[in-house]
């Protein structure tokens, strides 16, 4: 009897769960919702000067505005700004009143002193007591900037002589602007990888599920060792995560995604599908029952989703060699056309190699141990202990 | 056998619970976690707050040796811009990107400016804003003072419009723990609202582990034929769970408040969290009479979250048409437009009578379907 057994037993059952292919079709209009977030986010970015994630506010702050000559009200960001007409005493009223969180004042003869090359003071009353003074503060002091520099290209055009040379600045930039490089690679790396993710409860629930059923037994009393009753299970997980990837990457291809080399990203996704599952069996193997193991996998997921983005991060800003060690960064090197070098390969596989082995290895040797399927469990630290001392079970 | 017994029992049931307790320590490490980005991405983003905390280092532009004593080199340093200077400029370009986030330079008649500034950098917006201010002044400065205008007449043409701020109500100043635009957006517009619906979020996971935890193990039916009302085991099973989830938010709210992000109205806030957790729970005690063991819960519940971070948070960060109608009955933007305003308008309380309705309506109708037997199918 072979570990290929155990996983077609295990793929027939979870094909056949009427149940189980809900939640998965569940999962793929998941991803629709995400590429509808991810094209309004690329869309909303590419559209506007001035990158920056940050929610958009709808009438966060309100402003009273005494402007007569439109110098500078027309141009505040009325997304964010509730802006109200108004005069300087009612708004001062309004402002210890606390219905609005500023006032800002414009001479009625702005345009008039600006041309005559006079400076103009405006006023910014703000009420310290609301925290979104600071807002107000900032979008003010944007929009006086903005209009500031268009009437003194204006000036200079005017003062300085029409034949001369005029002075330039060339601006050059090099590389992606971070916001994009995030939400155009990072949000899609992450989209490739979050099947990865959604089937712990399926691994939780082929040895969890045993100990629950009281069938580990019967399956530990079969003609077959227990390395290949872990890896006949996990196998079947692999193969329906991967079958999900697919899917994924098909979809995501069809909807008009960039991802170059999908054969090769297909396959490090795979293969980082199989140490994830190592690492949740391990969780499970430990676990008394499904909500240990899920509360378990819960907290240890965000250390691998951790381990996995960092090294992304640390990528798109250093280059560095070490960020490859996540199997993230080649996915996402490879579907933005990058090619990695040979070491840079290496890397990535003997982490996924080192980490599948380890993995794998103290689930084998949990499930081995009868205190572990049938109980009385032992603490995390008799374990250590067994293991230091090479006690043998 | 009175409905407080059932309250005492469940309360008991979750406070004994281990793991919860451990959810509740992750929540609190989520909250310092996020406060902890906010401040360091508010720093990162802001020229005042990066030059005022010191990390001047880290912004570090490459110059020819021929640019000292110029105005060019007087107008960055100004900006506070760390500056190398490099015999070669060819060898600053080829730093640029790794050591270097940007290179300035001007040719042999100092009149033209190049700036090679490196978008990748976290730091690119401070750099760019302030390579930009100096190199500008320096251009404009060039070409009116050689026109022949005096400093005086440069200064009012260059900055045409002064802004003076003048504060009110400085006897009660609002506590924060940063002067900075972007960590007012970005703390009261998102992580306040998500720190306070976390809570609830595991809320719907503890009333499908109590009512499908319940028929797995086979005391539901002892529950039923206890001489209380439906309705009552309902309110038994919940209320708690509600009471639970509101203490936590209670607690986020005086911790925001320790951690000087001041939280208005907390009252109306707590009222409206309320009926937002009987909307959670609701739907939570609907998922579980459908299914039928904890694993198939915990996944139905999985994906109905996904949603629900959807409709709750999505709409704050994607501008579409399509939201506009909606957005002021969102209760995301409703607990935002409460936490951030000292002085609230009572247009709000119109503006949460949707929430308020969708809630109770979604309670109704657990009750009414728990009422049936074949519902909870014991």
């Amino acid at each position: 009897m072979k570990f290929t057994i155990i996983t077609k037993w295990e793929l027939k059952g979870t094909l056949k769960s009427k149940k189980f292919m809900m939640i998965f079709f569940l999962q793929l209009s998941v991803l629709l919702l995400m590429i509808v977030v991810f094209n309004s986010f690329v869309t909303n970015i590419e559209s506007e000067e001035g990158v920056s994630i940050t929610p958009s506010l709808n009438d966060f702050a309100s402003l009273d505005v005494q402007d007569q000559s439109g110098l500078i009200s027309k141009y505040v960001n009325p997304e964010i700004l509730n802006i109200t007409l108004s005069n300087y005493n009612s708004s001062l009223t309004r402002i210890a009143e606390g219905k609005t969180t500023g006032f800002l004042y414009v001479p009625g003869d702005a345009v008039q002193k600006i041309q005559m090359g006079q400076t103009v003071d405006m006023i910014i009353y703000l009420d310290s007591s609301d925290p979104k003074n600071s807002v107000l503060r900032d979008e003010v002091n944007s929009t006086a900037k903005i209009v500031s520099k268009s009437y003194s290209n204006t000036l200079v055009a005017s003062a300085y002589p029409k034949n001369s040379k005029i002075p330039a600045i060339n601006q050059e930039t090099t590389g992606e602007s971070l916001p994009l490089q995030i939400i155009k690679k990072v949000m899609l790396v992450i989209l490739l990888f979050l099947p990865l993710l959604l089937f712990g409860n399926m691994v939780i629930d082929s040895i969890v599920g045993e100990k629950e059923r009281k069938t580990g037994e019967i399956l530990v009393a079969m003609p077959i060792s227990y390395a290949q009753i872990i890896i006949g299970k996990n196998m079947a997980v692999v193969l329906t995560i991967s079958l999900q990837v697919l899917i994924w990457l098909i979809i995501l291809l069809l909807s008009g995604f960039n991802i170059n080399n999908p054969l090769l990203v297909f396959i490090f996704i795979f293969l980082t599908s199989i140490p994830i599952v190592g690492i949740t069996s391990m969780v499970a193997a430990y676990s008394k029952n499904y909500k240990e193991a899920g509360i378990g996998l819960s907290i240890l997921y965000i250390g691998i989703v951790g381990f996995l983005i960092v090294p992304v991060l640390v990528y798109i800003s250093r280059k560095s060699f070490w960020s490859n060690i996540s199997p993230m960064t080649i996915v996402m090197r490879l579907f933005t056309g990058e090619y990695p070098s040979l070491t840079d390969y290496s890397l990535t596989l003997t982490c996924i190699a080192t980490l599948s082995i380890i993995s794998y290895w103290i689930t084998i040797k949990l499930f081995e141990r009868d205190d572990i399927i049938f109980g009385p469990r032992p603490g995390i630290l008799r374990l250590l202990s067994d293991f230091l001392t090479f006690k043998k079970y | 056998m009175k409905v407080t017994a059932l309250l005492r029992k469940e309360a008991q049931d979750i406070l004994k619970n281990k793991i919860y307790l451990l959810v509740v320590f992750v929540q609190v490490f989520i909250l310092f976690g996020t406060f902890g980005i906010a401040i360091t991405s508010s720093i990162a983003s802001d020229p005042t707050l990066l030059d005022d905390s010191g990390i001047i280092s880290s912004l570090k532009v490459g110059v020819p040796e021929s640019i000292r004593g110029s105005e060019l080199e007087t107008n960055l340093l100004n900006q506070k811009l760390a500056l190398i200077y490099y015999n070669n400029i060819d060898d600053a370009k080829d730093f640029l990107g790794t050591f270097l986030v940007a290179v300035v330079y001007s040719n042999p008649d100092g009149q033209d400016v190049t700036v090679k500034t490196d978008n990748s950098n976290i730091f690119y917006p401070v750099i760019s804003t302030k390579i930009n201010k100096a190199v500008n002044e320096y251009q404009i400065e060039n070409k009116l003072v050689s026109t022949g205008l005096n400093m005086a007449e440069v200064q009012n043409i260059l900055n045409p419009v002064d802004l003076k701020v003048v504060y009110l109500n400085e006897e009660n100043p609002a506590d924060l723990a940063i002067d900075s635009p972007y960590f007012v957006e970005i703390m009261y517009g998102f992580i306040v609202p998500f720190i306070l619906l976390l809570p609830f979020f595991l809320a719907s996971n503890i009333v499908t582990d109590s009512v499908v935890g319940e028929r797995e193990r086979k005391t539901f039916e002892v529950i039923l034929m206890a001489p209380i009302s439906s309705s009552m085991v309902m309110l038994g099973k919940t209320m708690p769970i509600l009471a639970f989830s509101i203490v936590q938010s209670i607690v986020w709210i005086v911790l925001l408040n320790l951690l000087k992000v001041p939280i208005y109205n907390p009252v109306l806030i707590v009222i409206l969290l309320f009926f937002i957790g009987l909307g959670f729970i609701g739907v939570g005690i609907l998922l579980s009479m459908f299914v039928d063991s904890t694993k198939e819960a915990n996944s139905a519940i999985t994906i109905v979250l996904v949603f629900a971070t959807f409709v709750l948070f999505m709409p704050l960060f994607i501008k579409a048409s399509y939201f506009t109608p909606f957005l002021n009955y969102i209760p995301t933007v409703l607990m935002i437009k409460l936490a951030s305003t000292p002085h609230i308008s009572p247009n709000i309380i119109l503006f949460s009578v949707p929430t308020i309705l969708i809630s109770l309506t979604l309670f109704a109708i657990t009750i009414i379907y728990f009422r049936h037997e074949r519902a909870i199918r014991l």
